[in-house]
C-alpha cells in the first residue's frame, strides 16, 4: 500500500465536497486495515483499473447519506433514503472517484473508473482487497464519512 | 425483444378498446388504462410506462393538465395527445405541458404505431443493443464458467431488470466494467448455495469442511473468472471497446439492497442443482 497513491482519493474528497456546498472536510483518522470493512448503512463501491487498480468505498451511516443528499439537492429535505437520494450519493461517489482519477493521471498514471455500486444495509462485510487497505475517516459538517481505499500499481 | 409499455388515458371504454386493439401484434403492450387524471398519475407512478396516449376530455381535468401532472413526477414522460379537435392553440398549450405528439380521432393505426415507435425508438434500440451485444455474452460466460468451474449444467435466462435494485442475502461480488459501455457486474447467491459451490470447487466431501472465508473466496474468484470471460466475449466481437474489469469488491451479509440508479440492468439467472446463481449486469445510461 503506497501512501502516494492514496492521497489523490483524500485530496478529491477535500476538494470536491466544498464545491458542492459543504464546509471543508477534515481528516480525522487514518489507518492500515487487515480485516474486512463493515457497512455503516450506505456503502458505495467504485472500482478502477488500468495502470492503477483497486476499489474505493465511501462508507457512511444512512443519516449522513441523507444529510449529504439533502445538501447536494440545495437543502431539499430528505426524510427517506429514496431513489433520488440514492442517485445523489451515487453521483457524489462518481464525482469524487473521477476527480481522484484525474489526480492520478496528473501523476502519470492512466486510470479508468467503473460506475458506482451503492449498497444499503447494516453490518455487512465489505472486502475490497486480498491484502491490506487504508481507511481514512473524514469529518464533514459534524458527520463522518469513511473512505476505504485499496490501490495497487500494475 | 422487449415490449414497450403503453398507458392509455381515456374515459371512454370504446376508445380504450379501439386503441388496445390497434396495438395488438405490435411491439407495444398496454400496461394500464386510466379513466381520469387522478388514475393516470397514480398508474404512471406505479407502472412507469414508456409512453402515454392522452385523451383531451377527462372527467376531473383536461388532458393538458393531466400531462402536466405526469411530467411533474417524470420530466421525461413521453405523451401523445389523441383528441377529436386538433388546432394550433391546443398544440401550443400541449407542447408547453410537455406533450410530444398530437393525433386526431379517428386514429389511423399506422400513424399511431409510427408515432409511438419514434417516441420510444431510442430506448427500445438501446435496450435491444445492450441485451444482444453485451448482456448475452455475459450470460454465455456464466453458463460456460459454471460448467468449467464446478461442473454444473444450468438454464440461463436474461431479463431486463426494471427495478433498479437487487436484494442480496448471502454474497454479492461486485466487479466494475470500464471502457465502453461503463458499468458493473454483480454475481450473487444465497449463503447456502455459496457453501455448496465452494465445496464442489474445492473438492471437499462435506459442507462443514468449508470455512466461511474459503466459501466467499471461491465465489469471488469464480465471479472474477466469469465476468472476465464475459468481457473477453465482448472484446472478441468489438475491437475498439477496450472493456476491462476492476478488482472485485465482495459484500457478505443479509438484507442488503444494492441500488443501481441510472443504469440499464439485466438480470441473468442460472438455475442449477445447488441453487440459483445470479449475475446482474448494468450499463450506464445516456452515453
Amino acid at each position: 500500500m503506497d501512501a502516494k497513491l492514496v492521497n489523490p482519493f483524500v485530496d478529491a474528497f477535500t476538494t470536491v465536497m466544498p464545491q458542492m456546498g459543504f464546509p471543508e472536510p477534515k481528516r480525522v483518522k487514518m489507518g492500515v486495515q487487515n480485516t474486512n470493512a463493515v457497512g455503516l448503512g450506505v456503502s458505495v463501491i467504485v472500482g478502477f483499473t488500468k495502470q492503477i487498480r483497486g476499489n474505493v468505498v465511501y462508507n457512511m451511516s444512512e443519516d449522513t447519506a441523507k444529510f449529504i443528499a439533502s445538501t447536494m439537492m440545495m437543502g431539499m429535505p430528505v426524510a427517506e433514503f429514496d431513489a433520488m437520494a440514492q442517485s445523489a450519493i451515487s453521483e457524489m461517489s462518481n464525482m469524487l472517484t473521477a476527480n481522484a482519477a484525474t489526480n492520478l493521471t496528473g501523476m502519470g498514471f492512466e486510470v479508468d473508473i467503473s460506475t458506482p455500486s451503492l449498497s444499503i444495509g447494516k453490518d455487512f462485510q465489505v472486502k475490497i482487497s486480498d491484502g491490506q487497505y487504508l481507511t481514512v475517516e473524514m469529518e464533514l459538517a459534524g458527520h463522518m464519512v469513511e473512505l476505504d481505499i485499496a490501490v495497487e500499481q500494475q | 425483444m422487449e415490449k414497450d409499455k403503453v398507458m392509455i388515458v381515456d374515459d371512454s371504454k370504446i376508445s380504450c378498446a379501439m386503441l388496445a386493439g390497434s396495438l395488438k401484434k405490435t411491439n407495444f403492450e398496454v400496461c394500464a388504462t386510466a379513466k381520469n387524471a387522478a388514475e393516470a398519475v397514480q398508474f404512471y407512478a406505479e407502472r412507469k410506462p414508456a409512453v402515454v396516449t392522452m385523451d383531451m376530455n377527462l372527467p376531473d381535468a383536461d388532458g393538458i393538465e393531466c400531462s402536466r401532472r405526469i411530467r411533474a413526477i417524470d420530466p421525461d414522460a413521453k405523451i401523445v395527445m389523441i383528441s377529436a379537435m386538433k388546432d394550433a392553440s391546443l398544440v401550443a398549450k400541449g407542447r408547453e405541458a410537455g406533450i410530444s405528439a398530437f393525433l386526431q380521432k379517428p386514429i389511423n393505426t399506422n400513424d399511431l404505431i409510427d408515432t409511438l415507435m419514434i417516441l420510444c425508438q431510442s430506448k427500445v434500440g438501446k435496450v435491444a443493443v445492450l441485451r444482444e451485444s453485451y448482456a448475452k455474452p455475459f450470460a454465455r460466460a456464466l453458463q460456460q464458467g459454471l460448467f468449467s468451474l464446478i461442473g454444473v449444467h444450468s438454464e440461463v435466462e436474461v431479463e431486463l431488470d426494471e427495478r433498479h435494485f437487487l436484494d442480496v442475502s448471502g454474497i454479492a461480488v461486485i466487479i466494475g466494467l470500464t471502457g465502453y459501455p461503463v458499468g458493473r457486474a454483480i454475481v450473487s447467491m444465497e449463503a447456502e448455495t455459496m457453501r455448496k459451490f465452494s465445496m464442489i470447487m474445492m473438492d471437499k466431501e462435506n459442507i462443514e469442511d468449508v470455512t466461511e472465508e474459503e466459501a466467499s473466496e471461491s465465489v469471488e474468484e469464480s465471479a472474477n473468472i466469469i465476468v472476465g470471460r464475459g468481457v473477453s466475449n465482448i472484446n472478441d466481437v468489438f475491437k475498439d471497446k477496450e472493456m476491462r474489469i476492476t478488482p472485485p469488491g465482495t459484500i457478505c451479509g443479509s438484507n442488503i439492497r444494492i441500488a443501481s440508479p441510472k443504469l440499464t440492468t439485466f438480470c441473468i439467472v442460472a438455475k442449477t442443482r445447488i441453487g440459483d446463481i445470479s449475475m446482474n449486469v448494468g450499463f450506464a445510461e445516456g452515453d
